[in-house]
């Protein structure tokens, strides 16, 4: 055993994010791929005359259903994630690689992980949730 | 083949076992171990030390019990053919001893050789195969932070 003098991490900055919650845990999504953010009473304005997507966030990540406060709409317009909260906008934070031991579906939910604070969050892919939900992975789609 | 070294012998359940000590990077106090839902049996969420993130393993899919946790042990490992580095909970009862290292006499599951030292045997664990056996996907999401 010996003393450990890590290799420091390889660790990018990223654009600005935006931060929510979701099933109570805290998640990011790049301001950039973000089209807007609306409130759960406006699902009817996204839904019905543009064909947008609405999916429960929490429940499609297996946390149960949602409390859906806020949808964030991701570009270009076609889905928005159901959240219970969207909390801030914070720039340039640290990202890394999510560890390869996680090599299931996560890879494909998250871009990487964001170090804050005091605080591990994940950032999502926003190219696979802009896809519609595969039926073999059993979850629960829309709204 | 015998021979010499270091190792670091541990609880799990039970058991004591033993690993090299150059595959243990280094014992830690418990710290935050963020979750965020993923597949991953075994994996409880992921710990920072140093600016690194580190998977925190959990060794009940391969031994069926957990126990204790006053420390987390970070080793080394291969893990489809590329070094990765993992947290291991455990009871905190470690120890770095000199030890004879020999092959097992018969092929068994986790367990590279066996350890002599200070009068007994310890199974010496084949931290590669366990790795592998844990990284089980399947649907599994670790709930709140635990601290």
């Amino acid at each position: 055993m010996y003393i450990s003098h890590p290799a420091k991490p390889v660790a990018a900055t990223v654009g600005p994010v935006i931060l929510f919650t979701a099933g109570a845990v805290r998640f990011a999504v790049e301001a950039s791929e973000v089209q807007e953010i609306r409130n759960s009473d406006e699902r009817n304005q996204l839904h019905k005359p543009k064909g947008t997507e609405l999916i429960d966030f929490a429940q499609r990540l297996g946390l149960g259903p949602g409390i859906l406060e806020r949808f964030v709409v991701l570009k270009p317009g076609e889905c928005a994630l159901g959240v219970s909260e969207v909390e801030r906008m914070t720039s340039l934070p640290k990202a890394v690689a999510l560890p390869r031991l996680f090599s299931g579906a996560e890879r494909q939910w998250y871009r990487g992980l964001l170090l804050l604070e005091n605080e591990v969050v994940p950032l999502l892919r926003t190219e696979y949730w802009r896809k519609p939900p595969l039926p073999a992975q059993g979850s629960e789609s829309g709204v | 083949m015998n021979d010499t070294a270091r190792f670091v012998t541990f609880p799990l359940g039970a058991e004591r076992y033993a690993l090299d000590s150059n595959q243990v990077k280094e014992l830690v106090m418990p710290s935050r171990v963020y979750v965020f839902p993923h597949t991953m049996q075994s994996l409880e969420g992921v710990l920072v030390r140093h600016g690194m993130v580190i998977p925190v393993c959990d060794l009940r899919t391969a031994f069926g019990h957990g126990g204790e946790r006053n420390l987390y042990m970070i080793v080394h490992c291969n893990y489809a053919g590329r070094a990765e580095t993992v947290a291991v909970p455990v009871s905190g009862d470690c120890a770095l001893v000199q030890g004879e290292r020999s092959d097992a006499p018969e092929e068994v599951t986790f367990v590279a050789g066996l350890l002599r030292t200070g009068g007994r045997t310890v199974p010496l664990l084949d931290i590669d195969r366990i790795m592998a056996h844990c990284m089980q996907s399947g649907m599994a999401f670790a709930g709140e932070a635990k601290r």
